[in-house]
């Protein structure tokens, strides 16, 4: 995935999306944003100057979905395997009816990627007709995170069973990437040297969070200010 | 034998033995591992087959095309944009991507209620039948009309710009009331700039598409200005990366008093003096003038006014020009009015004179009316570009050439009640361009109406909330005799109402988009519904269509259809029969690159065959208009000196009230006391009209913006400081219209001595996910009267903050 | 003392029959009586029978759908294209008719086969890796009645909803991937 800065307007479209699309749960007060699951979060970055030069871009942060030789740095911690990555695919996955919600792996995270369910998820009854079938809704006391809308890719795979494609090359977008209206995030195989994202990693002004922690994330950012660039490797 | 208690160890041990050597331990470990995984009181969403439908999103004025999935076709569970629509191209606003969570909200109405109690007692509404909600509307009305006085009905709608609007217009004009009023929209003024400057009463469109140079005069181009799901693909556009090989980017310089996203987007943030747009228009154009950068040949030939002039009565009048060159437009009061430094203007004139592509676009939102003479300035400065021409930058929004309605012949009691001057022109002699203002009618209304409203019916509207300075609303509606509301949404206004006959919601029903604002091309779309009816709710325009028959002689007459979608489907008839325009095809720009004059080849076949197009999701549009041809002003000219405005002050020799000119704002209150200045402002990420913001997007809200139940204001950390606040703390914010409770946030991207607030928190009514979350803005506001339209602009007031 | 002893030895034989008598009942019980206890057995809201349908191919109800998903239980739809008025004089297609057809209801069928929501299952896979569908559903080529459905008194799914350890195993038996992700969501 890339996510150019420098086209996000901050309308906070994909986190919404990805809420409708993933049965997020949501309750009358989610101001305490430790307590508020969001996949799809948002940071605030700006340039510490003063008026009249003060500049800010908000960050659209899922899971990074690290590709950290043998482990990302979630996965390493894991006590029962409930996450892990996809060999195949690179995903990082999490499975709830493994997860013990012990959180170990939510310290880890460097990204904040991850929430805890610390309250049975619960919808305004006349909502509950939203639910996406495609998603399982979660249960309290287990951890979740950003699946880069895996389901999508289970779906485009089936399709291209049935239609006798190869399903290794089947392709798919995640909700917030189509939802974007500026089109800032793409989305597509990183190892296929011809993919719009495969372009785009090369352009001078992508980077990674964080790069120094050597976790190797398969989300870059694309932003032509240095300011940007710079707090990137700072902590969040 | 005793089977004693010996024995009974003796055979439970056997028991324990012969149960772990059988499998029923493991098996209930397995199963209650099972169970625990898949708690049955978490909701379990119902499977089925998939399928989409695209529709268009009538949420917003936008008109972006939207498909929804829906689950045995009869559970819609996401929108996402339409990539084959040419407005949006697939991407979709946050309020859309949410827009389930209102048909879905558990604050819908579901059937017709009354008010049993005292007005605004939200627990003395019961349900009623319909035919008896429906019979307890016609008798007033009949009655009204049996009694002579037809104009005491009014109406106030919220949708601005569809069929419904036009409906309820025939309506009126067959009733015989001249109080139907809409919610004010940017439009309003902008519409007036036009009628002044080209003699045409149409909105101004702009060619953004292939702009290479954009200065915004405070209009947040990302953040709802115009189309947001037009603006937000060309953003993108713009920003395209290199790889990308797109169109070469715009260069866009935001001026504003406040560090929008726009501004901190854009490649130049220009800060200046909240208010002082129009003054910068001024200067950049004086600039121009003094310096020869404008458009010489263009004026010369085009333009009325730049020059001194005589009127017909043979006065010398001044000119644009000699106006720009006089003491009072000085490079210098320029630079006073803004705060901005002269080299500064003078550079950002330069660029805007030598960029072949630059245009400037103002506007702090679509639903702000601003003062008529402040739009005229930002005209003339791209009329000094020469940029309202053939394949110009700007153009007048093309008309829809959809079926007209029928003739009214009013009978005689409705021509009687159309011979009353509105409510809110009756004390408006002074105004030169008076239009419908709901202002106007609300502040007549509260104060001593030269004549009463016995029924007011209020339509996909919240005055109560959304209208700044809504304190207006809340007497007016004193005095009215009864309230009819035909909200989907127990929302403030609803709960001011007596009787409520609830409209489905946007999802559910048919309704129509004409036009796109700022987009240069004719738009028609149809927005066909993506599930039927939830509730027991009725179409509002069936509602008024089955009013109007059973009233009979010519108010049937005049609406004579038998369902709000017969009459859609008749309009989309009459457009076929003009034969101009097309449906848009597959690819995804065809629309905008349509060029002036290369009018689309119709590619549909006939009424049917076009309505079934466009109920499917596609859209029509048309070739952009060369405004010159167009001009019907009283030269034939582009005017920068208007002859059609005639005031009083104009009589008294004030030459500057028929040029563009800029007057600063005079807020009310003591400035000792209100030090401070408050402005509001509106975001994309914050829903702030009739539709309140949805749980999605109130959880995506930062907790600088809200936090539990209070909502924030930004200052810069000096004037914070000053004021001995630090960030987060409690204060109370006082204007002369109010005071409430906020929290401070500290933002170096505010003005010293400015609070910025933010519009769309603070609802009273809906439901625990929206309600008293926050402050709202609109309380504490001043409206100001412009006095060339008599059109309420709001943005500002007076303010003081101390702490809580 | 030695009859004592006696005694005590005359008990502790007593003692293990005891013993044994508590350790059978409760193999019985484990073995033969608890596997049926734990389900209740319902019946589905109307019969069904494969057989009477065999002037139809399986594909004509149980087919994929453009998407890739599978059909699985033909909707109401799919019933009313040919029973929108009764075919025959059998009490169920009455009910079909009257219940279900006429009012547009669906019928709720009690799925054998049902998966938890956190399973994910594509038919489009296994068909492609040439899977009979009788390796996983019973055949029904001859069936004029349909089974009761078994309901896991504690865990509410059916008793032949397949186990995560057999998806498991044949996948292992085959090379395909086991990741979480392959099968879960």
């Amino acid at each position: 995935m890339v996510i150019d800065l420098d086209k996000c307007s901050g309308c906070m479209a994909c986190s919404v999306a990805c809420q409708a699309e993933n049965n997020i749960s949501f309750r009358p007060d989610e101001t305490n944003k430790l307590r508020s699951i969001t996949w799809m979060e948002v940071f605030y970055l700006q340039n510490g100057k003063d008026y009249g030069e003060y500049q800010y871009t908000y960050l659209p942060r899922p899971c990074m979905h690290c590709d950290a030789p043998h482990h990302a740095p979630c996965t390493f911690v894991c006590p029962v395997n409930a996450t892990t990555r996809n060999e195949e695919n690179g995903i990082v996955e999490h499975i709830y009816p493994r997860c013990i919600g012990c959180r170990y792996c939510i310290v880890a995270c460097p990204y904040h990627a991850r929430d805890f369910n610390w309250w049975d998820p619960s919808w305004p009854k006349s909502m509950e007709s939203m639910l996406n079938p495609e998603v399982s809704t979660r249960m309290r006391g287990v951890v979740e995170k950003c699946t880069f809308c895996h389901h999508r890719l289970l779906n485009a795979r089936a399709k291209a069973y049935l239609e006798e494609t190869d399903p290794d090359k089947a392709t798919y977008l995640p909700a917030c990437a189509e939802a974007c209206p500026t089109k800032a995030i793409s989305f597509g195989n990183l190892n296929d040297p011809e993919s719009e994202v495969a372009a785009l990693i090369k352009d001078p002004r992508a980077f990674r969070l964080l790069s120094k922690l050597h976790t190797e994330p398969k989300v870059y950012y694309l932003s032509k200010h240095d300011w940007v660039r710079k707090q990137a490797d700072k902590g969040f | 034998m005793m089977f004693g208690r010996r024995a009974f160890l003796q055979f439970a041990a056997g028991a324990v033995g012969g149960t772990l050597l059988s499998p029923l331990p493991w098996k209930l470990a397995d199963d209650s591992a099972i169970w625990s995984q898949n708690w049955s009181w978490r909701p379990s969403p119902e499977r089925g087959p998939i399928t989409k439908k695209a529709t268009i999103c009538t949420l917003c004025e936008g008109g972006c095309g939207i498909r929804a999935r829906l689950v045995n076709g009869n559970r819609a569970v996401l929108l996402e944009g339409n990539p084959e629509h040419p407005i949006n191209r697939g991407g979709i606003c946050p309020l859309a991507a949410s827009g389930l969570q209102f048909l879905y909200a558990p604050y819908r109405i579901t059937q017709p209620i009354k008010q049993t109690q005292k007005r605004g007692e939200a627990s003395g509404f019961k349900p009623i039948p319909w035919d008896e909600a429906m019979s307890e509307l016609l008798d007033k009305l009949v009655n009204l009309r049996t009694g002579g006085t037809p104009h005491a009905v009014a109406c106030i709608t919220g949708q601005g710009q569809g069929s419904m609007r036009d409906l309820w217009q025939q309506f009126f004009d067959a009733y015989g009331s001249p109080n139907f009023f809409q919610m004010p929209s940017h439009s309003d003024s902008l519409k007036l700039a036009a009628f002044l400057t080209l003699g045409k009463e149409e909105p101004l469109a702009f060619a953004l598409e292939k702009a290479s140079y954009i200065l915004s005069f405070g209009s947040d181009l990302i953040g709802g200005w115009g189309s947001p799901g037009r603006m937000l693909a060309l953003w993108g556009d713009w920003n395209a990366a290199q790889s990308e090989n797109k169109t070469p980017s715009a260069k866009i310089i935001q001026i504003e008093s406040r560090c929008s996203m726009s501004a901190a987007k854009a490649d130049r943030w220009i800060p200046i003096i909240p208010g002082s747009e129009a003054a910068l228009a001024l200067g950049i154009a004086h600039v121009m003038v003094k310096e020869n950068l404008y458009d010489t040949s263009y004026v010369a030939t085009n333009v009325f006014g730049f020059e001194d002039w005589t009127d017909s009565q043979g006065k010398a009048r001044q000119g644009f020009k000699s106006f720009l060159l006089a003491s009072e437009n000085s490079l210098e009061e320029a630079s006073r009015r803004t705060g901005l430094e002269p080299a500064k203007i003078v550079e950002l004139a330069k660029d805007f004179a030598t960029q072949p592509n630059a245009v400037a676009v103002w506007g702090k939102s679509r639903d702000l009316p601003e003062k008529v003479h402040h739009e005229l300035a930002f005209l003339a400065l791209n009329v000094l570009k020469g940029n309202l021409k053939s394949q110009g930058m700007i153009s007048l929004a093309p008309s829809v050439p959809l079926g007209p309605m029928p003739q009214v012949l009013a009978d005689e009691v409705a021509q009687q009640g159309l011979a009353r001057k509105s409510l809110d022109q009756v004390k408006a002699q002074d105004i030169p361009l008076s239009r419908k203002s709901l202002y106007g009618f609300l502040k007549n209304l509260s104060e001593a109406p030269s004549y009463p409203i016995e029924v007011l019916m209020i339509h996909e509207a919240n005055p109560a909330y959304s209208l700044p300075g809504n304190q207006v609303f809340q007497k007016a509606i004193q005095k009215v005799g009864w309230v009819v509301s035909f909200s989907s949404y127990m929302d403030e206004t609803s709960l001011q109402a007596d009787i409520i006959l609830p409209n489905h919601t946007a999802f559910e029903r048919y309704d129509d988009v004409i036009g796109v604002p700022g987009l240069p091309q004719a738009y028609y779309a149809v927005a066909a519904p993506i599930l039927p009816p939830q509730w027991n709710t009725r179409h509002s325009g069936d509602v008024l269509l089955q009013m109007s028959k059973n009233m009979g002689g010519s108010v049937a007459d005049a609406l004579p259809w038998k369902s709000y979608d017969a009459f859609l489907q008749d309009r989309v008839k009459g457009l076929a029969a003009s034969g101009r325009g097309a449906v848009a095809q597959t690819s995804a720009r065809q629309l905008q690159e349509t060029p002036e004059g290369a009018s689309p080849k119709a590619n549909y076949k006939d009424g049917a065959d076009l309505w079934k197009k466009l109920a499917s999701g596609q859209c029509w549009y048309d070739a952009p208009q060369n405004p010159l041809q167009l001009v019907q002003s009283p030269s034939g000219k582009i005017e920068l000196a208007f002859q059609s405005l005639q005031s009083k002050e104009l009589e008294a020799g004030k030459d500057e009230q028929c040029l563009p000119n800029f007057s600063s704002i005079a807020l009310s209150g003591n400035e000792k006391e209100y030090p401070l200045t408050l402005v509001s402002y509106q975001a994309l990420f914050l829903s702030h009209g009739y539709l309140p913001n949805p749980p999605f997007m109130t959880k995506t809200l930062w907790d600088f913006i809200l936090r539990n139940d209070d909502s924030f204001v930004e200052l810069h950390p000096e004037t914070a400081r000053s004021l001995g606040l630090d960030e987060g703390n409690r204060a109370v914010l006082k204007t002369p219209a109010g005071e409430c409770i906020v929290r401070v946030h500290l933002f170096p991207g505010a003005r010293l001595d400015v609070i910025y607030m933010p519009q769309g928190l603070g609802h009273k009514a809906y439901d625990q996910y929206i309600q008293s979350k926050g402050a709202n803005p609109n309380e504490l506001l001043e409206v100001q009267m412009d006095p060339v339209s008599g059109l309420g602009t709001a943005w500002a007031a007076r303010a003081q903050l101390r702490r809580a | 003392m030695n009859e004592e002893k006696k005694n005590t030895s005359g008990k502790s034989r007593v003692g293990g029959a005891i013993f044994f008598a508590g350790f059978i009942v409760a193999l019985v019980f484990g073995w033969v009586l608890s596997p049926n206890l734990i389900y209740s057995q319902r019946m589905q809201p109307m019969q069904f029978s494969h057989v009477a349908h065999q002037d139809s191919s399986c594909e004509d109800c149980h087919f994929f759908r453009e998407d890739g998903t599978y059909s699985g239980i033909p909707r109401i739809e799919k019933c009313k294209e040919c029973h929108e008025a009764p075919m025959g004089e059998t009490e169920d297609e009455r009910i079909l008719v009257e219940e279900y057809i006429q009012k547009d209801r669906e019928i709720p069928w009690r799925v054998y086969a049902w998966q938890p929501d956190n399973v994910y299952f594509s038919h489009a896979p296994h068909k492609a890796g040439g899977m009979e569908c009788v390796a996983c559903h019973r055949d029904v080529s001859s069936e004029e009645k349909l089974p009761p459905y078994q309901e896991n008194r504690l865990t509410g799914y059916s008793k032949n909803t397949m186990k995560m350890d057999a998806c498991e195993k044949c996948h292992a038996d085959r090379g395909i991937s086991n990741n979480c992700n392959t099968c879960h969501k």
